[in-house]
């Protein structure tokens, strides 16, 4: 075989390439069958799963659904509680009033900020500490004098703010809690109380059959 | 087949099928104990016999180790809450439990193999939450947040209530913090139920915590200058220090 320029190479060697080729498919498509088969689903990770996520990491379906991108309501399966009170939530944006903030970020979807398996600073988010900066920049640049001189990364990254919960750091909240003593006057959780239904145990009901298994 | 041949065979078949799931490590001293226990305590007395749990259903076969199926027919709230946390997110994705081995933070190397179900921090005759609300967390957990709890005013209130069924509500726990209680109304009244998520709302200080937690006893400015402490760049080296002797 003769190819432009004049170089020649011997045929078997394109036969030997193409087998090599067929050998290295055939090769992978079963480590992934093997892998598929014997539930080794690590081989498909593309990076580390999140600290919420890698205890179940290898249950793919858990997330995705075949091959969709992961919905929102993959998520609220198991995060439902904790978006009741969403402050950036989707029905915040649903509202006139901020659906113009929705070009600077795509706020609706919750693999906007949290994303698996690539690089992230924390809690399943990618995105750079100085996110809040895409619509609150105007804070820390004059419009609200005690946060003048602030960095753009400290706003979560310092512990004040929570992106989807800011009721413990609102205006009011410091309002009414900062001229407190350190201590409350009464330190105390909710009493846990059961009231039993009856004075005495009644007799066990299984015991004969444990006693006769362990014989 | 010569009768040796077989006898290697049935003891190999021995070894590699489990014995049957009501049958593992019965004595009659242990069912004897158990007992005992059980009916000193607030099953006993609401009515919640052996066969509650160990046979829910009358065409059931006998279980040994009633999972966390047969805590849920009662305790509702507390097993959902669980399945969302770390310890039980696996059982919820249909997965085998989660074993200490499996976590990115330090454990203790002799509990590795542990599986996490209700009845791991619980112990379910007694229905006793003093050993649920510290021992069982520090008999897995060996990182210096959980080692230096020993070393703590919090310790020390909860030293006081030990002798109790459960922890009073001035006692703090790791559970007080972690697997925090709540109120809601139920008909007139109201219920306090412990919330077992312990992934999402009262892990770090930052998310959650203050406002649910830390907030039941302390004022939000104590609160907020301890959990900015403990957020700041330094963090990392706060929680990697040596553990207070």
């Amino acid at each position: 075989m003769i190819w432009p320029g004049g170089r020649s190479i011997p045929w078997q060697s394109i036969v030997s390439l193409k087998g090599a080729i067929a050998c290295a498919c055939i090769a992978l498509i079963g480590w992934f069958a093997a892998a598929f088969w014997l539930d080794q689903r690590q081989v498909f990770l593309p990076g580390q799963t999140s600290v919420g996520h890698h205890l179940f990491e290898t249950s793919c379906n858990s997330c995705h659904e075949g091959f969709k991108p992961v919905s929102n309501d993959t998520c609220r399966r198991c995060h439902q509680a904790e978006l009741a009170e969403d402050a950036h939530g989707t029905q915040k944006f649903m509202d006139p009033r901020w659906a113009e903030d929705l070009e600077k970020l795509a706020v609706l979807t919750c693999t906007t900020c949290h994303n698996e398996h690539v690089h992230m600073f924390d809690r399943g988010v990618h995105l750079q500490p100085d996110l809040c900066m895409t619509c609150h920049d105007g804070i820390i640049t004059g419009e609200l004098k005690s946060h003048d001189g602030f960095t753009p990364d400290g706003c979560w990254t310092a512990g004040c703010h929570n992106f989807h919960d800011h009721r413990s750091i609102s205006t009011g909240f410091l309002r009414q809690n900062l001229d407190q003593p350190p201590m409350l006057p009464v330190q105390a959780l909710p009493e846990r109380t059961v009231s039993p239904s009856l004075e005495t145990a009644p007799r066990p009901d299984l015991t004969s059959e444990f006693e006769e298994l362990g014989r | 087949m010569k009768p040796w041949i077989a006898m290697v065979l049935a003891l190999l078949l021995m070894l590699v099928y489990p014995a049957p799931a009501g049958g593992e490590g019965v004595t009659s001293e242990a069912v004897e104990e158990a007992t005992q226990l059980w009916q000193e305590s607030l099953h006993a007395l609401n009515q919640v016999n052996c066969s509650s749990c160990h046979q829910p259903a009358a065409t059931r076969p006998l279980q040994g180790h009633p999972d966390h199926e047969s805590c849920r027919s009662c305790h509702k709230q507390a097993v959902e809450t669980f399945l969302l946390g770390k310890h039980g997110v696996r059982l919820l994705e249909g997965q085998s439990p989660l074993t200490p081995a499996m976590a990115r933070l330090p454990m203790k190397a002799a509990a590795h193999q542990r599986q996490m179900t209700c009845a791991t921090c619980h112990d379910v005759h007694s229905v006793n939450t003093v050993a649920a609300a510290v021992d069982a967390c520090l008999s897995c957990h060996n990182d210096a947040h959980s080692l230096n709890y020993e070393n703590s005013k919090h310790a020390q209130l909860f030293a006081a209530d030990r002798q109790l069924p459960r922890p009073s509500a001035t006692a703090v726990s790791c559970a007080t913090c972690h697997l925090p209680r709540h109120q809601v109304k139920a008909g007139e009244g109201t219920l306090t139920q412990v919330n077992h998520n312990n992934n999402t709302y009262t892990l770090l200080p930052r998310d959650r915590m203050v406002k649910e937690v830390c907030m039941g006893c302390h004022t939000a400015w104590n609160t907020a200058t301890t959990a900015f402490l403990m957020t700041t760049w330094w963090r990392p080296i706060l929680i990697t220090l040596p553990v207070r002797p």
